[in-house]
């Protein structure tokens, strides 16, 4: 705490410092959000069906993510079917650690929709930039207005309510800003009942309750330079997890960071961006509202990140780079404490994260040459280095006699890619090369319980750096109507971390069935492919659709488990003055490479049809647009590959909502 | 104007800042004082009592300055009254006895002959007292020693207290060999969840041979033995019903070493009620006494433990 208000303080001198010192010139030509070096592809945070979406319901609509989802709440997004220890998930380059051992608070739930503008995603190891991944990033890119507006103040309010679950929701935004200064706020609640599944049966503790507020301040200290300060405050309380044997009393975060961004106008360097954050999350379950619970058990989470990033980029002729330093120290803490029926007597306690702490700082580079008008190479790299300190080690030696209480590792990658354009089609070839080290869980973590496979998991402080070896691919061909793209890459994974049963120790939850460890497999490949169509069939009308399907293999040639089956969505869009009509399918066909080692049952095929419609109109003279709309129409009963325990997903739900924008 | 505008508005956020960040909703668990909540540790050796003889002062010291039931590690200090000089070097003797209410004499295991520690100039030995004073009988010393050719006595009643710490905790049996036997844990006086050394003593009466008392104390009549190249098998369970018959794994099983104690591992894995599953095993490997306890998981029933056990808690 002391250390950044220290920070803030620091920057708010500078500040001042720089104000007093700069001359005012108006320059509209140097709008500092304007620039954006690198072109990468931004979406809009909204999905093909609904325009008021929570952050997991839009990544569920990109073709390379899919979810655990433990409830309705704070789904755990897989990036090409790998869990989020092997992807980098950051807000603006931040990196955030959750503070629940049972991954019910990825970073993901910490944002709300309306402080985002986009989510970029970069697969394998060209999400390297932001720290050692394999299977890649997932950037949350927080609203900021840019200055010298010519709509001083503005700002969007959005309500709706979904009838399955009894949500309501209610986002509000605000902007104001000069030449010389921006304001960006927004507040977001939800709040949401049981829902109930296709058989229209209710899901007990599936009920959430969210407050997301953020503020971000901006101050130009000069033409080409500005300084920023942004915070994101999260609450979420009672939150159900229907699949687990506990529920979320409260989780609470504040995201905090100060930047400083200078352009250059001459040179090779054209930005260089800077930011310092700090990041507090806490997380406390709660199992006193499940009676068939035979012991109480508190099990209190703290995760602590300080961080810097710096960035820059450069641009000559045909030549473009990015380099990008991060560093972040994060201290992780659980805890759990078991209440005995009579108690009188003396609770039992152990840390399930003995304070871990991660210090992790890394230097990446990614280049980009244009060799003709046609063809492109991309080459970077990077290398961090990551180091682990656990407090309570002795945690660590009951399964791991003598294992060292520090431990240093070093994370080189490598990416490669060539871009070639002929015509109507466009091909990618790329490879990459990374390590990354294991997560505090597999590390470090202690009596974990995974309530999908039912085994207490031990963290392993001496696995290896898992290795990852990719190749990936694109063909793209596109006419002024018809656009279809076919991706694929594969990953042969060394030292592959996964739960493998141990045959010491018993399981010290009641609901387990035995200890597994975290050990490395020899190795393990994962091949994912998708092909995206896109058909404007008339002006108003558009069609698309995503086929993906994956393969997971261990050494043996066994199945991973959360690979996803072969899955489709496809959706229409019609578009008639005001009104737009909007259809869309998806489904999983039947799992068949599932992996009942890890828990895993064949889970059956499903297909869910949606229908919404949109009305856009001027409320006096405000931008307004009401949507309503129906998803999971025919009130099908199913559940996911992904599904903790196999909970059913929600039936039919319609929802409504309404946009004003001011 | 802007600028102390936004500076204004900086400070107040960054007060709101601090105070989300100051407050956490729970305190996390002090672990230090978590462990020592229950445990205290005594590490200081003070004087128990003294008594006076033909001028000479023996002062009888133990940790925290109290005797316990089970094992207590023993410092006599034996000096001239008059010139407060030490006496060094000498043959000294320790037998406690205890007197029962029916006026029954009985002993327990110590070290007969005490060693002498030149450097601090004491008597070290130890004595594992296997009741608290009170209701069952009384605790008596009896301690000799040699000056020159001259050979003193002295006699102190002492008062053994509970002992509050599980992890010493002791126990007295008879095996199926029909002898009897003493366990007492020796340490960890603290343990931690973690690896820890558990370190014991075993012991076994020797019977007398010769039942004729030829003078009171006779060392003979009240004399224990650790035993030799026996076994104690371990398995370390938490009995609560909740925790379902929960063990821990690389435990290693209390075997003799060259002091003469019994050495071996015991991991805890978390803080509470822990019961130390034994079966002793004679030299020939032949069950002394103790029995296999039940390795299930069984979730909701409280944990069987052996008939030779030790409950500890920290």
């Amino acid at each position: 705490m002391k250390k950044l208000s220290i920070v803030l303080s620091v920057l708010a001198i500078g500040l001042e410092v720089n104000g007093q010192s700069t001359t005012v010139k108006r320059d509209t030509a140097n709008r500092l959000a304007e620039v954006k070096v690198d072109a990468k592809i931004k979406r809009k945070i909204e999905s093909d069906l609904k325009m008021a979406v929570s952050v997991d319901e839009f990544l569920a609509s990109s073709d390379n993510i899919s979810f655990i989802k433990r409830g309705a709440y704070a789904w755990e997004p897989l990036l090409n079917n790998m869990s989020t220890e092997r992807s980098t998930i950051t807000i603006d380059g931040m990196h955030i650690f959750g503070a629940c051992t049972d991954k019910m608070d990825p970073i993901t739930s910490y944002v709300e929709s309306n402080n985002l503008s986009s989510i970029d995603i970069n697969s394998g190891q060209e999400g390297n930039m932001h720290g050692a991944t394999v299977a890649g990033s997932i950037d949350l890119k927080r609203r900021s207005t840019p200055f010298g507006l010519q709509q001083n103040i503005g700002g969007t309010y959005q309500t709706g309510f979904e009838f399955n679950n009894r949500q309501a929701f209610n986002l509000g935004n605000l902007f104001y800003s000069t030449d010389k200064f921006v304001a960006d706020g927004s507040v977001a609640f939800r709040k949401a009942g049981n829902y109930a599944d296709g058989n229209n049966q209710e899901v007990q503790h599936s009920q959430y309750n969210k407050l997301n507020a953020s503020l971000g301040l901006a101050y130009k200290t000069s033409a080409l330079s500005a300084v920023r300060i942004d915070a994101i405050f999260d609450r979420a309380k009672d939150v159900g997890f229907p699949a687990l044997p506990m529920d979320l009393w409260l989780s609470r975060a504040i995201i905090t960071s100060a930047s400083y961004k200078q352009l250059f106008e001459e040179g090779l360097v054209k930005v260089w961006d800077t930011k310092v954050y700090f990041n507090a999350v806490e997380h406390y379950m709660d199992d006193t509202t499940r009676p068939e619970n035979l012991v109480h058990m508190d099990m209190p989470g703290w995760s602590t990140t300080y961080g810097l990033v710096s960035k820059v980029n450069l641009k000559k002729e045909h030549y473009s780079s990015e380099l990008q330093l991060n560093a972040y120290d994060n201290l992780s803490i659980a805890e759990m404490r078991m209440y005995p029926q009579d108690r009188s007597k003396r609770t039992m306690f152990a840390y399930s994260w003995p304070w871990v702490t991660t210090r992790f700082a890394s230097i990446a580079m990614n280049n980009s040459w244009d060799i003709s008008e046609r063809s492109k190479v991309n080459l970077g790299g990077s290398l961090g280095v990551n180091y682990n300190y656990s407090k309570y080690v002795e945690f660590n030696w009951i399964f791991h006699p003598g294992a060292p209480q520090k431990k240093n590792r070093w994370l080189p990658g490598l990416h490669a890619s060539y871009e070639l354009n002929l015509n109507q089609f466009d091909i990618s070839v790329g490879t990459g090369f990374g390590h990354r080290a294991p997560s505090v869980s597999e590390a470090y973590g202690y009596y974990i319980y995974n309530s999908f496979d039912r085994y207490d998991y031990i963290g392993n402080p001496g696995l290896k750096n898992e290795v990852s070896y990719e190749a990936n691919g694109r063909v793209g061909f596109k006419t002024e109507k018809i656009s279809v793209a076919a991706k694929v890459n594969y990953f042969y994974i060394d030292n592959y971390i996964i739960g493998r049963i141990l045959s010491l120790g018993s399981p010290m939850n009641y609901q387990s069935v035995g200890v597994k460890g975290y050990t490395s497999l020899p190795y393990a490949t994962l091949f994912n492919t998708a092909i995206n169509l896109d058909y404007t069939i008339r002006d108003n009308l558009h069609w698309k659709a995503v086929f993906t399907y994956a393969r997971g293999k261990d050494d043996t040639g066994g199945n991973l488990p959360f690979i996803r089956p072969l899955s489709y969505q496809t959706s229409l869009h019609y578009g008639y003055r005001g009104i737009g009509v909007r259809t869309s399918l998806h489904g999983d066909f039947t799992q068949t490479n599932y992996s009942p080692e890890y828990g895993e049952d064949q889970t059956a095929s499903y297909n869910i049809w949606n229908l919404s419609v949109d009305y856009s109109f001027s409320l006096g003279k405000f931008k307004s647009v009401f949507q309503a709309g129906a998803e999971n129409l025919l009130n099908e009963y199913y559940s996911t590959y992904a599904d903790w325990g196999n909970i059913p997903r929600m039936g039919r739900n319609i929802f409504t909502s309404l946009k004003v924008n001011f | 104007m802007k600028v102390s505008i936004l500076i204004k508005t900086l400070g107040f956020y960054s007060a709101i800042i601090g105070v989300f960040l100051g407050a956490c909703t729970k305190g996390k668990t002090d672990y230090e004082a978590e462990r020592g909540a229950v445990v205290e540790e005594g590490t200081e050796f003070k004087e128990v009592a003294n008594v006076a003889t033909a001028g000479y002062t023996i002062s009888i010291e133990a940790l925290n300055g109290a005797f316990y039931r089970g094992y207590n590690d023993i410092r006599l200090r034996i000096k001239n009254t008059q010139t407060n000089a030490p006496v060094d070097g000498s043959t000294i003797t320790f037998l406690p006895v205890q007197t029962a209410i029916t006026g029954e004499k009985s002993s327990c295991p110590h070290q007969y002959e005490l060693a002498y520690k030149a450097d601090d100039k004491y008597f070290s030995g130890y004595s594992v007292f296997t009741s608290e004073s009170g209701t069952g009988g009384s605790w008596t010393v009896y301690i000799s020693f040699k000056v020159g050719n001259q050979t003193f006595s002295a006699i102190k009643d002492v008062e053994v207290k509970q002992q509050t710490n599980k992890n010493l905790n002791m126990t007295v049996f008879t095996g199926k060999d029909d002898e009897q036997y003493v366990i007492a844990l020796i340490s960890p006086r603290k343990p931690t969840v973690s690896e820890n050394k558990l370190l014991a003593g075993i012991y076994k009466l020797n019977k007398p041979l010769d039942l004729s008392p030829r003078s009171f104390p006779d060392q003979f009549q009240f004399s224990y033995s650790q035993v030799e190249d026996y076994t104690l098998k371990l398995d370390p369970r938490m009995p609560e019903p909740s925790m379902g018959n929960h063990s821990s794994p690389n435990n290693k099983d209390l075997v003799q070493e060259s002091d003469g104690l019994y050495h071996g591992i015991v991991n805890y894995t978390m803080t509470g009620n822990w019961t130390l599953n034994f079966v002793l095993l004679n030299p020939a490997g032949k069950v002394i006494r103790g029995t296999e306890v039940p390795k299930d998981f069984t979730p909701g029933v409280e944990g069987v433990k052996s008939e030779l056990h030790l409950d500890i808690l920290f």
